[in-house]
C-alpha cells in the first residue's frame, strides 16, 4: 500500500464535520441549569396517587411479572401495578412546552408504561427486552394514534417504531434522552407546526430523530393540543422505576438575523481592514446567514452583517464552524468571537443589535462552508445559518448489518484503548459482541445495529470498525483467565509470565466462532452464544489441562450486587452475570483499590451468562 | 462488474511519451514508422468476469494447483475463483471477516494469509467449499495506526513463511514510525509459529515476492526512499528507512544498526515552522547530499536496490513481482514482472548477478489496466492475472477495484530482451534481428546516468545527471545483439538507455519500450572489446542533438497542447497527468481552475503542495530537475487553459 499524504487534512475535516453534527444534535448545558426533579419527596407532582411510592433502591425479579421489589429510602419514583386495582398517571405540577428530558428508568419483567410529553404525546416505555424487530408500541417506540371512528383493526395510526431496538433486561437501569418541539400556534390559537420529538437516544443510540406528530397519541390526557403542558409518567398498566429525572425548559423566543448583507473580497482576511478602501468582489443581501452566494472557491473573505433581534435578555453562546478558514464574530460592536475561535459568549439585552460575521476561506481543500449555532436563556441551541452548507463534506456510510452471522476483525476503540487484535461477532437475533483476541476477553456486548465499518472502508480508513447499536462494555481490556497465587493476588494487567498465544477460532455449521489460545502450557477453548430467547449471551470456557490457581475474571466494576445464589448484577444494575455451571466452586466479589472484582476458580470448565 | 471498458482501452501514454522523447531527442530524422506496433498488439487486458455485487479490492493473489484462483480483498473476504481463466469463472467465498488481508500463500491444503495483526491459516475441514478453521499461526503486535499494513506471506523453501510489515504514520506522516516491534521490518515465521526478525530498513514494502526461493521485495517512494525499486532481502541487513531501527537492541534482532548512525551522517530533518509546529521539509535544491550507496561505508549491512524503478516512469507506488514462467509471455522466460499501484501499469525487469550482488535493467511493459496493480498471479493458461485496487490513493485506471487478466497473443514484440553490464558497457539483447543500419548508427543510441538522494526528504529527483559517451557499437553477426562500448559508466548509478532510433530488420517498426534503465551496482571485471567490427558510425555527429521539439515549442506564439506536449513528456509530466481527464494527479484544466499564476506555477512544478489537492492520494513529488524554461512553457499552457 502506498503512504498516507492527505490522510491528516482530510481527518481534521471529518472531526469538523463531527464538531458540527454534535452541535446541532445535542442540547447545551451551557447556559441552560437542568432541572433535576427532586424524589426527596413526591411534591413536584399533582396529588400523586396510591400505586406512585419512593424507594432507595428497586430490583426486579426475573422470573415475576410486574414485580420491583423496593428498599426503603427515597431518590427513586417507584409506581406499582397492583392485582385488580388499577393505578393512576403522575403528572408534574410544571407544564412545560419545548423540552429537553434525561432520566434513568427500569421495568419490571412484562411491564408497560410511558413518557407522555405535554401529556399528550407518548414515548413507549416496554419490557421489550429480546425483542428483535421492535414496532411503535415497544420500548422506545413513539405510541400510535387512535381513531375510533374507523373500523376495527384501522383504529391505529402514525405511530414510529424506534430504529433498533435499544431496549436492556427488566431490572437493568435504562437511560433515555428526549429532545421535544411544542407545536406552534399563532394568535387567534390556530396551530401552525405540529409538535415533534427532535430526537430521542436510548441507551446510547439514536432511536428517533425529527419525527413530526400530527396530534396526541393514543391514551393522550387530552385531544386538543396546547402551547404547554405537564410531564406525564404512566402508571396505570405496569410496575417501573424512574430516577434522576432532569428537565431543562426551553420556553423563549429565539434570535431572529434580520437584514443579512454580504460582499465578498478577494485575497486573505487581516483584522485591521478598512472596507471603506476595498472593493467587493460580490454583493448583495440574503435571507439567511450562507457561504453560498459568492463565486470564489477559495482566498476570499466573506463579511455579512445585519440585525440580531433579540428577544429574551441574557447571556447567549455561539458556536461558529467555518470550514476551510477561520472566521469572527462582532455583536453590537463587540468581539464575541476572535478569528481563530469557534466559540464565544455574551450578554445580550432585548432589541435590535448590531451583527457582523466574518468567514475567510483559506484552505483550497476544503469546500465553502459555516455553521453558526446560538443558545440563550431558555432557547435550545439551533443552527442560525444555513444547513445545506454547514460543512465541506458528507461521505456514504458503510453499515454492516448482520443478517446472517457475521464475523469481522478491525480495529476496536473501547474509550480510549484500542484494541488491534479485535473480532466482532455478530447475530440475526441483533445480539452482537467483541473479543479482544489478544486477552480472551469479552470487551463489549451490543444489541441492535452491527457494525459501522466507515472508519475502515472509507477512503484508506483507520483500520476501525464500531458498533451501530447499543453497548455495553465492560471496561479496559485485560487478561480474561490468570493464575493467582491467592484469592486476594492482584490482577495482572498483561500477559507476561502467562505465555498466552492466540490460536484463531473455528466456525460451526452456522459460522458462529469458537476461539482457543493456550496458556500455562494448556489449551483453552472459549466458546460464547446467544442465548435462546435472545436475553444476552452464554460463554462456556474449557480448558483441556488443569493449571493450579486458575481464575477467571469475570467482571470488574464500582458496584456487584448479589441479588440471588448465582445471580450477579454489576455496575450500578447495568447487566446481569448469571453463573451457570462452575463446576461447584463459588464466585468471590473482592474489592481492589475501592472498586470490586468478580471472579472465580477455574478447573476445567466454567460456564456462565451475560444477560442485559 | 461496473466496471467501463474504457478503461481497458486506456490510452498508452508511456509509450507515446518514448516516442515522442525520440522526436524530441533527433527531430524527425531517424525515426521513419508511424505505425510501429504498441503494447496491446501483443499483449491483451482481459476481464475476468465476477458476480455483480463483489467487491474485489484485491490484496492477495494465488494460483492453487488445481487452477483455481484465490483473491483476498481489503474488505476481508477470500474468494476461490475457479475457471479463472473461462469466460464464465465462478466465485466461491472461502472466508470472511478478516482483517485487510493483503496477501495470500497457498501450502499444503491450507491458504495462509497475512492480517492486519496476525498469520492466519484457513482450513476447510469439513468439505463444504469454505473455511470453517481460522488458526493464527503468529499474531504480531501493532499499535492501531492505520498505516500499519502487512503484506505476505510468502513461503520459503524450506516452509517457512516471510511477512512484511509497514510503518505507522504519526500525525507528521512525512517522518513515519515504528511504533510496535517489529514495523518496518521482515518476519521469517515457522508453521508452529516461531518468528524471527529477519531484516529491518523497510518504510512501505508492499511488493514482498519469493523469486525461485530467494525473497525480494518492492518499497513506495517517500522519505528515505528516493523512487521504488527491486530489492534482495538479506537476513540481517538495513534497507534504509530508519523509523525501524528503534528495535535493534532487543536480542532477538538480527542486525545492531541504529538510528544514530544514520542521523549522524543525513539530517533527519525535523523541521518546524516559526511557531515550533512540525513542517513537512522540502527538497534543498543545492545541498551536499549522499546517494544510498555511499551510506554503505558506514552501514555494510545497508542493502541498496538491485533495480531501481524511476519513480514516475516506471510507477509511483510499486507492488508485487512475479517471475515470466517458461512458455509464457514469449520471448521473456525467467525475467520479472512488477505492477504498479498509482500508474495502474506492470513494468519488466531482467535481472543478472555480478559480483555476487543482483542488478539490471528494467522496462515499461503494460499500461492500461483499469486500477491500481497491488498483486499479480500466473494462470495456469500462462495468462497474468492482475489484482487491483486503488481506494485511497487513486491510480491512473480511475475503476476503484478489479480483476483483471493479461493475455499474450503468441506474437513476437519487438523489444531489447535483456541488457547485461559488461567492463566497458552494455550488451543489449533483442527479441528480432534488427536493421543494421539503424543498429551500426550511434545517433540510434543515447545514454545518460543518474541517482536519487538518500535523505529524510519524501522522494527525491534524479540528480548527478550526466551524459554517456558511446564510443562504439558492435552489432552480431545474427543481429540480435549490440554491443555498446560506453565511457563515464558510474557505479551504482542508473543508466538510462535510450534506443529511439533502432528499428527491426522485418517490419522497420521501432522498440514498443525504447528507453531501459539499467541500475549498475557493479561493472564486471574482464576484458575491454577489442574495436575490431566495431561501428563509430554516427549519423548525428555534428548536429544539434537536443534541439527537437523543445526548441520548436518556444519559438511559436501561442501555447497549445501540441507545442507543449514534448516538454510533458520529457518531463515525465503526463505520467501523472492530462490534459482534460483526472489521472494519478488532477487535470490541467483543473490545476488552471486554481488561477495561479506563471510564477506560482513554475514554483509548484519545483515545490508542490500536495495539500492542497486532497482529493488526489498520490502527492506530486518536487520537480526541481525541470529547466526553468520548460516550467515556464508548461506554466503558461496551463496558464491558456483558464476560463477567461
Amino acid at each position: 500500500m502506498k503512504e498516507d499524504k492527505m490522510k491528516f487534512p482530510v481527518l481534521k475535516r471529518r472531526r469538523c464535520q463531527l464538531a458540527v453534527f454534535v452541535l446541532m444534535t445535542t442540547t447545551s448545558t451551557v447556559l441552560q441549569a437542568q432541572n433535576k426533579i427532586d424524589l426527596a419527596s413526591l411534591t413536584a407532582f399533582q396529588n400523586p396517587s396510591a400505586n406512585w411510592h419512593l424507594a432507595g433502591d428497586v430490583r426486579a425479579d426475573l422470573n415475576q411479572n410486574n414485580t420491583l421489589i423496593l428498599s426503603a429510602g427515597t431518590g427513586i419514583l417507584v409506581t406499582q401495578a397492583e392485582e385488580g386495582k388499577h393505578g393512576q398517571d403522575l403528572l408534574s405540577n410544571s407544564s412545560y412546552g419545548d423540552l429537553d428530558l434525561e432520566l434513568d428508568y427500569m421495568m419490571a419483567k412484562g411491564s408497560n408504561s410511558g413518557i407522555y410529553l405535554q401529556g399528550r404525546y407518548e414515548l413507549q416505555l416496554l419490557d421489550s427486552w429480546s425483542v428483535i424487530i421492535p414496532k411503535a408500541g415497544d420500548n422506545g417506540g413513539i405510541y400510535e394514534r387512535w381513531d375510533d371512528s374507523k373500523p376495527e383493526g384501522q383504529k391505529g395510526y402514525e405511530g414510529s417504531a424506534p430504529r433498533q431496538n435499544a431496549s436492556r433486561a427488566p431490572g437493568l437501569w435504562q437511560h433515555i434522552k428526549i429532545s421535544f418541539q411544542a407545536p406552534r400556534f399563532n394568535t387567534a390559537g390556530q396551530k401552525t407546526e405540529n409538535a415533534r420529538i427532535l430526537r430521542a437516544e436510548l441507551n446510547g443510540v439514536v432511536i428517533q430523530e425529527n419525527v413530526e406528530l400530527s396530534g396526541p397519541t393514543r391514551g393522550a390526557l387530552q385531544n386538543t393540543e396546547v402551547a404547554s403542558g405537564p410531564l406525564r409518567l404512566q402508571g396505570d398498566h405496569g410496575t417501573v422505576a424512574f430516577r434522576n429525572i432532569n428537565l431543562t425548559a426551553y420556553d423563549k423566543p429565539k434570535p431572529e438575523l434580520l437584514d443579512i448583507k454580504y460582499a465578498v473580497y478577494k485575497g486573505n482576511y487581516k483584522p485591521e481592514i478598512d472596507y471603506k478602501k476595498l472593493v467587493a468582489d460580490t454583493r448583495g443581501s440574503a435571507d439567511i446567514l450562507s457561504s453560498n452566494v459568492g463565486k470564489l472557491d477559495n482566498e476570499f473573505f466573506t463579511r455579512y452583517t445585519g440585525t440580531l433581534r433579540i428577544k429574551e435578555p441574557g447571556e447567549y453562546s455561539f458556536n461558529l464552524n467555518p470550514a476551510g478558514g477561520n472566521g469572527s464574530i462582532i455583536i453590537n460592536n463587540k468581539a464575541v468571537v476572535n478569528t481563530g475561535q469557534r466559540k464565544g459568549k455574551a450578554t445580550l439585552s432585548a432589541g435590535d443589535i448590531s451583527f457582523e460575521l466574518i468567514y475567510a476561506k483559506i484552505y483550497d481543500y476544503v469546500k465553502p462552508g459555516f455553521a453558526l449555532s446560538v443558545a440563550g436563556p431558555g432557547i435550545r441551541e439551533y443552527l442560525i445559518s444555513d444547513a445545506n452548507v454547514a460543512s465541506g463534506e458528507t461521505v456514504d456510510p458503510i453499515l454492516i448489518n448482520a443478517a446472517v452471522n457475521t464475523n469481522l476483525r478491525s480495529f476496536m476503540d473501547i474509550d480510549t484503548i484500542r484494541v488491534t487484535h479485535a473480532i466482532s461477532v455478530g447475530s440475526p437475533l441483533q445480539l452482537h459482541y467483541t473479543y479482544d483476541l489478544d486477552k480472551g476477553m469479552i470487551v463489549q456486548v451490543w444489541r441492535g445495529g452491527f457494525l459501522d465499518a466507515t472508519p475502515m472502508w472509507h477512503s484508506r480508513g483507520d483500520g476501525s470498525s464500531r458498533p451501530s447499536g447499543s453497548v455495553l462494555k465492560f471496561g479496559k481490556p485485560i487478561m480474561a483467565l490468570q493464575t493467582l497465587n491467592s484469592p486476594d493476588a492482584v490482577w495482572s494487567a498483561d500477559t507476561a509470565g502467562s505465555s498466552y498465544k492466540p490460536k484463531g477460532y473455528s466456525l460451526d455449521g452456522n459460522d458462529r466462532p469458537a476461539f482457543r489460545y493456550s496458556i500455562y502450557n494448556t489449551i483453552v477453548n472459549d466458546v460464547t452464544r446467544v442465548i435462546d430467547g435472545n436475553q444476552g449471551f452464554h460463554r462456556e470456557i474449557s480448558i483441556e489441562n488443569p493449571v493450579a490457581n486458575l481464575y477467571l475474571l469475570l467482571a470488574e466494576a464500582d458496584i456487584i450486587e448479589t441479588p440471588s445464589d448465582g445471580l450477579y448484577l454489576v455496575n450500578d444494575k447495568s447487566y446481569y452475570i448469571r453463573i451457570d455451571d462452575a463446576g461447584g466452586v463459588k464466585p468471590v466479589i473482592r474489592s481492589t483499590n475501592g472498586h470490586k472484582e468478580l471472579i472465580v476458580p477455574v478447573q476445567k470448565k466454567i460456564s456462565y451468562s451475560i444477560l442485559f | 462488474m461496473h466496471y467501463s471498458i474504457k478503461n481497458i482501452l486506456h490510452k498508452n501514454y508511456t509509450a507515446v511519451l518514448l516516442l515522442a522523447m525520440a522526436i524530441t531527442v533527433f527531430g524527425m530524422e531517424g525515426w521513419s514508422q508511424a505505425e510501429s506496433a504498441k503494447e496491446d498488439d501483443y499483449f491483451k487486458i482481459m476481464k475476468v468476469p465476477a458476480p455483480e455485487g463483489i467487491i474485489l479490492e484485491v490484496g492477495g493473489l494465488c494460483t492453487l494447483p488445481n487452477g483455481d484462483l484465490a483473491v483476498t480483498t481489503r474488505r476481508g473476504d477470500v474468494f476461490i475463483v475457479e475457471n479463472p481463466t473461462s469466460q464464465h469463472p465462478y466465485f466461491r467465498k472461502f472466508a470472511s471477516g478478516m482483517h485487510e488481508v493483503l496477501g495470500v500463500a497457498y501450502k499444503n491444503g491450507a491458504l495462509y494469509c497475512a492480517q492486519r495483526g496476525e498469520l492466519t491459516k484457513l482450513v476447510d475441514t469439513d468439505k463444504d467449499g469454505k473455511a470453517d478453521i481460522y488458526e493464527t499461526v503468529y499474531a504480531w503486535p501493532v499499535s492501531g495506526n492505520y498505516h500499519e499494513y502487512s503484506f505476505g506471506p510468502k513461503i520459503a523453501p524450506d516452509g517457512s513463511f516471510f511477512v512484511t510489515l509497514n510503518l505507522g504514520f504519526p500525525p507528521d506522516w512525512w517522518h513515519p514510525k515504528s511504533f510496535v516491534p517489529w514495523r518496518g521490518w521482515a518476519l521469517n515465521i515457522s508453521e508452529d509459529g516461531n518468528a524471527t526478525p529477519w531484516a529491518a530498513g523497510f518504510r512501505s514494502p508492499c511488493g514482498i515476492s519469493m523469486i525461485d526461493g530467494e525473497l525480494f521485495y518492492t518499497d513506495n517512494q517517500g522519505d528515505w526512499v528516493g523512487s521504488g525499486s527491486i530489492v534482495q532481502i538479506k537476513k540481517g541487513s538495513f534497507y534504509g528507512h530508519p523509523a525501524s531501527l528503534v528495535w535493534t537492541n532487543m536480542p532477538n534482532s538480527p542486525l545492531k544498526v541504529t538510528q544514530d548512525q544514520v542521523f549522524s551522517k543525513i539530517n533527519p530533518r525535523l523541521d518546524v515552522d516559526k511557531d515550533g509546529n512540525p513542517v513537512k521539509p522540502p527538497n534543498i535544491v543545492n545541498e551536499k547530499f549522499m546517494a544510498e550507496y555511499e551510506m554503505k561505508k558506514f552501514i555494510p549491512e545497508l542493502q541498496t536496490p538491485a533495480v531501481w524503478l524511476p519513480h514516475g516512469i516506471l510507477g509511483i507506488s510499486n507492488a508485487e513481482i512475479v517471475k515470466i514462467p517458461e512458455g509464457s509471455f514469449g520471448p521473456f522466460p525467467g525475467q520479472l514482472l512488477v505492477g504498479d499501484q498509482g500508474q495502474s501499469m506492470i513494468d519488466r525487469v531482467f535481472m543478472e548477478k555480478i559480483n555476487g550482488e543482483y542488478q539490471g535493467a528494467a522496462w515499461a511493459f503494460r499500461s492500461g489496466f483499469q486500477s491500481g496493480i497491488v498483486r499479480l498471479a500466473w494462470a495456469k493458461d500462462g495468462s497474468l492475472i492482475a489484482g487491483e485496487t486503488n481506494r485511497g490513493w487513486g491510480s491512473a485506471g480511475e475503476a476503484t477495484e478489479g480483476l483483471q487478466r493479461l493475455v499474450w497473443n503468441n506474437k513476437i514484440p519487438f523489444e531489447m530482451r535483456a541488457i547485461r553490464a559488461m567492463p566497458d558497457g552494455f550488451e543489449i539483447e533483442f527479441t528480432k534481428p534488427v536493421d543494421k543500419k539503424t543498429a551500426e548508427d550511434i545517433a540510434s543510441y543515447s545514454i545518460e546516468s543518474y541517482i536519487y538522494k538518500y535523505h529524510a526528504v519524501y522522494g527525491s529527483p534524479p540528480v548527478n545527471t550526466q551524459k554517456c559517451i558511446i564510443k562504439g557499437v558492435k552489432l552480431s553477426a545474427d543481429g540480435m545483439k549490440a554491443r555498446l562500448i560506453v565511457n563515464n559508466l558510474r557505479r551504482y548509478y542508473i543508466h538510462t538507455i535510450n534506443l529511439f532510433g533502432i528499428q527491426d530488420k522485418e517490419n522497420s517498426f521501432s522498440l514498443v519500450h525504447p528507453t531501459a534503465y539499467y541500475t549498475l551496482n557493479n561493472i564486471p571485471e574482464g576484458d575491454k572489446l577489442s574495436m575490431t567490427g566495431v561501428s563509430t558510425k554516427n549519423s548525428a555527429a555534428g548536429t544539434n542533438k537536443t534541439g527537437g521539439a523543445t526548441a520548436r515549442g518556444t519559438s511559436s506564439g501561442a501555447v497549445t497542447y501540441a507545442s507543449v506536449k514534448n516538454i510533458l513528456l520529457k518531463n515525465t509530466c503526463l505520467s501523472c497527468h492530462n490534459p482534460t481527464k483526472r489521472q494519478v494527479g488532477p487535470a490541467y484544466v483543473d490545476v488552471a481552475k486554481r488561477k495561479y499564476s506563471v510564477a506560482q506555477i513554475m514554483s509548484l512544478i519545483k515545490n508542490p503542495k500536495p495539500e492542497n489537492w486532497p482529493d488526489y492520494s498520490t502527492p506530486m513529488a518536487p520537480m526541481p530537475q525541470v529547466s526553468a524554461a520548460d516550467a515556464r512553457k508548461i506554466a503558461e499552457y496551463i496558464k491558456s487553459l483558464e476560463k477567461k
